[in-house]
């Protein structure tokens, strides 16, 4: 259960979103609540087209609600113009894809350092973070590597210290498993769940892997664009 | 700048494309430099010569009619005239070689108070004097073709029905590469004599006529006295300045600068189509990525700027190996161009380079504004689901 003393990073209320399939309206979310404390870490689960992907959106502010209000550390989302919002991204949130979707021309440094060209930090206080953000994933090695020498399991750690190095309020995963084998998939869920507990990183994962969820503090399983079933401690489900 | 690394990376991330671009816009826009350090040669040798207040004497019907010999010791006979020859294109085949180069009939004794800006020996200018059959050559005239001082030549006449059988007095140089030193000057009087020899009704005319005028001020007065002295003869003849003269001549050709313009506009736009889809194409295959870039805070301004300046840069590397490349080819023309006559005073001026590369800028910047423009426009959530 969420810890009412911890400020909620995400606030949900009300949110609907609909999309337009030939001219008639497709409900994907109907009227969500959620909400989400510092420090937790969340598995959203439930079949295709039940939504999760449109929730991780939504949170994220790379889609708006039809209704309600989407509100992420503070800030109600619906109230930025586009470009503000962008910004906002770059500031508070990290983002885990299942494909790693890594800059193919650029090193593990390079990927790392991307999301940091947006800020005014110089070029050494750069390569600091760049530097924790590596050692974090334990590649600090592979720093020159380019993906294409990197196994997909070194690939996502990649995108996780990419994820990390701004060190945003949020960690948004979608399906960050969903590309690997086991072992590799183990790997990743122990370094999530390692910036969860030793971090205290606030971490939203969606995921058809019941085995990835069961990592997370709390599951929720979504249906048909509605939660069907209370959180599921999954923490405590694990023990 | 701290973009840099992410755009270079990014042009040269599918090379063989990069370079096929790249040559396209290097081979273009080597074509159009070439083509406009034409037109600023022209102009810039037409403002050079200014300085030398000279006015040309031709026939009032145009170039091809000829100007009595006699009316040079007239022209020479005017206030504010400080000397006068005449100036005729002989154009005789020596040896193999199939285009004449410049054989001018003149006078030796005053050729080089007119052409001042060539230097030649007193002692060589004195032999030119009094060897009837004797010539100066231009110093890139005598290098083309290993001659030196005493060697005999035969110029065979193709406008003129004699050959000439001429001997080395001299080499002139002149501290201006681009001067005319693929020249050779031989005496009027041995074409005239041949000629009257052959009774040729060619005989006692001049092509053109050079006149140094005492100051560079009042050149219109005294051209303006020069075509009235002549205007109720049988041959009236038109002076103009040298700077006029000369684009008189080019454009005997037709409009040239028009067509070089055409011609270069032509170019610029099918590059910039040939560039731009290559642009297109390489946005397309990074949908993804750019996706990826917005969302992790990329704004659509950075992305659009990304792209354009990747765009302008490809453009401007192609375009500094073809304009460069123009300017360093016909810096080493002596080299590279050896023995082909007409490009020994050509060059490719700064100007030009300059022009050049901000042609190459704009093909860039043009190219790229579709493609960035939908790059910025990728909706993260459609980007992001896009498997390429």
């Amino acid at each position: 259960m969420p810890d009412p003393a911890r400020p909620a990073v995400v606030e949900l209320r009300g949110v609907s979103k609909e999309y337009m399939r030939d001219k008639t309206p497709v409900p994907v979310l109907k009227d969500t609540d959620l909400d989400i404390p510092q420090g937790d870490f969340v598995a959203v689960m439930g079949p295709s087209g039940s939504g999760k992907s449109t929730l991780l959106n939504l949170v994220a502010g790379l889609d708006r609600a039809t209704t309600g209000t989407v509100t992420v550390a503070g800030q109600e989302l619906g109230e930025l113009s586009e470009s503000k919002l962008t910004r906002w991204r770059s500031h508070h949130l990290g983002f885990i894809f299942q494909l790693y979707n890594l800059m193919p021309v650029l090193t593990a440094f390079e990927n790392v350092e991307l999301p940091l060209l947006l800020t005014s930090l110089s070029r050494r206080e750069r390569a600091e973070h760049v530097r924790t953000a590596l050692k974090i994933v334990g590649l600090q090695e592979r720093h020159d590597h380019f993906p294409r020498q990197l196994s997909g399991g070194q690939e996502q750690r990649v995108a996780i210290a990419r994820a990390l190095v701004n060190d945003p309020v949020l960690l948004l995963a979608d399906e960050p498993t969903g590309n690997l084998d086991s072992t590799a998939a183990q790997e990743i869920m122990d370094l999530l769940q390692q910036l969860n507990e030793e971090f205290d990183k606030t971490i939203v994962m969606v995921t058809h892997d019941p085995r990835a969820a069961r990592r997370a503090r709390r599951m929720l399983h979504l249906e048909k664009g509605t939660f069907v079933e209370t959180e599921v401690d999954a923490l405590e489900a694990r023990r | 700048m701290k973009f840099l690394p992410y755009i270079l990376r990014n042009v040269m991330r599918n090379k063989l494309r990069a370079i096929f671009t790249g040559m396209s816009i290097a081979v273009s826009l080597f074509l159009v430099t070439v083509l406009y350090a034409y037109i600023n040669v022209q102009d810039e040798t037409g403002e050079k010569t200014k300085q030398f207040a000279r006015i040309v004497v031709t026939a009032k019907q145009g170039l091809t009619f000829p100007v009595p010999i006699a009316h040079v010791d007239k022209v020479r006979a005017l206030s504010g005239v400080e000397a006068a020859v005449p100036l005729s294109w002989f154009g005789g085949k020596y040896q193999d070689e199939k285009i004449p180069f410049g054989q001018f009939a003149t006078d030796p004794e005053q050729i080089n108070t007119v052409l001042s800006e060539y230097d030649v020996k007193p002692a060589e200018l004195a032999a030119f004097k009094a060897d009837r059959g004797g010539c100066l050559v231009g110093s890139r005239a005598a290098e083309q073709r290993n001659w030196k001082v005493g060697d005999n030549i035969v110029l065979k006449g193709d406008i003129y029905p004699v050959t000439l059988e001429l001997t080395i007095n001299g080499i002139f140089t002149s501290e201006s590469s681009t001067d005319q030193l693929e020249s050779l000057w031989f005496h009027f009087t041995y074409l005239d004599e041949l000629l009257k020899k052959d009774r040729s009704r060619q005989a006692g005319n001049a092509g053109t006529i050079f006149v140094k005028a005492a100051s560079p001020d009042n050149l219109g007065d005294l051209m303006d006295r020069i075509n009235e002295t002549f205007k109720h003869t049988d041959a009236p003849v038109r002076a103009v300045t040298e700077q006029a003269f000369r684009q008189m001549f080019t454009e005997m050709l037709g409009n040239v600068q028009a067509y070089i313009r055409n011609v270069a506009l032509a170019v610029v736009i099918s590059l910039m189509l040939v560039a731009g889809n290559a642009m297109a194409m390489s946005m397309r295959e990074r949908t993804r990525e750019v996706a990826v870039l917005k969302a992790i805070g990329f704004t659509r301004f950075i992305v659009l700027s990304l792209v354009l300046v990747e765009a302008i840069l490809i453009a401007m590397i192609g375009g500094a190996v073809g304009v460069l490349g123009a300017k360093l080819l016909f810096a080493m023309r002596d080299i590279v161009f050896r023995g082909i006559p007409g490009i020994s005073g050509f060059y490719v001026p700064w100007s030009t380079v300059i022009f050049g590369m901000a042609l190459a800028a704009m093909i860039g910047l043009f190219s790229g504004i579709v493609p960035a423009w939908r790059a910025a426009q990728v909706s993260v959530v459609d980007g992001l689901r896009k498997v390429v």
